[in-house]
């Protein structure tokens, strides 16, 4: 890896948020360094690290938040400049903290390594009613949903847009993945979602298989 | 000792004489939709007016048999004082807050006459209907957001949590400091209403912060506030907290209550001869999603762990089952 490419993905790693463009925009004038490899080999490679410390309890959601601060103001220098395969979406998803529940952090960071790999996500906030997802759902018409909860209080919501998703005959056109802290593999499977990502790397790595399952 | 609620209770927060059983206590709400029907009384109403408020509180006792009463059932009656907008929600949906006033962090403007204001009053009437009605059959249990929580709610958490990443500790301690009188005020007012306990929510959370985030930044003040509120305080920290739990039991609650992801034999073991331990039965798979033989289970184990107050780890789901609540119950009344 270049010397480039090692600096970006530390200061990532670190959360030296005020380091990032400057080193972004000195790799992109390097002939030897293309847009495809910063943001595979430093950006994305950089978040799987961080994601490995936060399961790990190396690290916390401040930490996490500042890393994904950091990769998101890279990003959105290269974001522009990206053409041909490295700007082809490998799939489009939309995201959204189910009823009740104004808790966004989990589903920014998901949101972030999503687009980090190659997504093109829609991010409907929080407090989303099913109504609401239905009718998102319907327009957009995603590869992929993926509903956020924080709170046992809220998590039965995700049932219900499962069960409306079935009502209006969309189910067999998306994929539902669900996360959050209350949430886990049997709950998922006991509503009938498609996925479950117990944090934001799994996530990527639950929507890349449904992607290639499609 | 007489085997009132009021008296297993009171005793469990001190670690004192243990009665024939154990009591069940419950620190946060268990409101559900089947104890709203049942005692005809709904959100939001609970949340804005007291003699609601304190029907559902008592319906807790009643219908369900837990041995406290607790008439608080969201985390917002402090953050719309302060001037958050809060949706109070409905049957079906619990409160939530609509927009952080403090983004910015500038200085917190906190009203002279805040006790007044109608989510905090609401309470303290609710506490004082419960305290003319149950005598000390039950204890009165009250709930305070501690300065963290309410940081959360006037800055926003992603914010908070971003300034903490970014080592901007001065500003977030000077926020939390604001706070702090918010919380002692409201916590002393709920004893001379009433209470005979009050529980400090602060989410100062294994999901969200580490230990040392609790030992830097929030640590000194809990220190602060436990000697300047007047009666017996339940620290509710929710979420993986084994990492910390020696450095709550530093900071002056009696009792803390506790998630089932922490094994209770070990938070005994650690912590149980410091604070006395309130919980620890499993809301996700347990109480919403299992049966009423699975909360029977899990509070028998939380009983023989010796944990000091049996109830939810955490507020219910709304769509809990009463029957599972029920066998909490059922469990602590076997006795030790």
């Amino acid at each position: 890896m270049s010397n480039d490419l090692g600096q970006i993905k530390d200061v990532i790693i670190g959360g030296k948020h005020k380091e990032i463009e400057d080193l972004v925009k000195a790799a992109i004038k390097k002939e030897e360094v293309s847009l495809d490899s910063i943001i595979n080999d430093a950006m994305i490679a950089a978040m799987d690290i961080v994601g490995q410390k936060f399961a790990d309890s190396e690290i916390f959601v401040p930490e996490m938040l500042v890393s994904a601060m950091t990769m998101k103001k890279g990003l959105n220098i290269i974001k522009p400049l990206l053409q041909g395969d490295a700007s082809e979406s490998k799939g489009t998803i939309i995201i959204c903290t189910v009823k009740g529940d104004m808790h966004d952090i989990g589903k920014n960071l998901v949101t972030m390594m999503l687009e980090g790999a190659g997504f093109n996500v829609v991010d409907l906030g929080v407090d989303l009613s099913v109504e609401k997802v239905i009718e998102q759902v319907e327009q957009v018409r995603p590869e992929i949903l993926g509903l956020s909860a924080l709170l046992t209080t809220t998590m039965p919501e995700m049932k219900k847009v499962i069960e409306a998703l079935e009502e209006k005959g969309l189910r067999n056109n998306v994929k539902v993945i669900i996360g959050g802290a209350p949430v886990d593999a049997a709950f998922a499977q006991k509503i009938g979602a498609d996925g479950y990502g117990d944090d934001a790397t799994e996530a990527v790595r639950q929507a890349r298989r449904l992607i290639a399952e499609n | 000792m007489k085997s009132t609620g009021h008296n297993l209770i009171m005793s469990a927060l001190y670690n004192g004489r243990k009665g024939d059983r154990p009591p069940a206590g419950n620190p946060t709400s268990i409101v559900c939709q089947d104890l709203m029907d049942a005692c005809g009384v709904s959100f939001p109403q609970a949340h804005l007016n007291a003699d609601a408020m304190a029907d559902l509180a008592l319906a807790g006792h009643e219908i369900l048999g837990f041995d406290t009463v607790m008439p608080e059932y969201s985390v917002h009656q402090e953050s719309a004082a302060l001037g958050c907008d809060v949706n109070w929600g409905d049957r079906d949906t619990m409160p939530d807050g609509k927009s952080f006033p403090y983004s910015d962090f500038s200085d917190i403007e906190i009203p002279e006459n805040i006790l007044e204001k109608p989510s905090m009053r609401v309470v303290l009437d609710a506490l004082s209907i419960l305290r003319r009605s149950v005598g000390d059959k039950v204890a009165i249990m009250g709930k305070v957001m501690g300065p963290w929580t309410l940081s959360y709610h006037m800055a926003g958490t992603q914010n908070f949590l971003l300034q903490i990443g970014m080592g901007e500790n001065e500003k977030v301690i000077k926020m939390m400091r604001q706070l702090m009188p918010v919380t002692i005020a409201f916590a002393n007012a709920q004893f001379q209403a009433g209470a005979d306990v009050v529980c400090l929510a602060d989410h100062v959370t294994g999901d969200l912060a580490s230990p040392r985030h609790y030992q830097e930044l929030l640590l000194p003040l809990h220190k602060e506030i436990t000697p300047q509120i007047g009666g017996p305080l339940i620290l509710h920290v929710c979420g993986n907290c084994n990492d910390r739990l020696d450095l709550f039991a530093e900071a002056g609650f009696e009792a803390y209550h506790f998630e089932w992801q922490m094994d209770a034999k070990s938070v005994v073991k650690k912590v149980g001869h410091l604070m006395s331990l309130a919980g620890c039965i499993n809301n996700a798979q347990v109480l919403y999603q299992g049966t009423p033989d699975d909360a029977y289970t899990q509070a028998r184990y939380a009983i023989d762990a010796g944990v000091n107050i049996v109830g939810p780890e955490c507020a219910i789901p709304l769509t809990t089952p009463l029957e599972n609540l029920k066998a909490i119950v059922t469990a602590v009344c076997e006795g030790y």
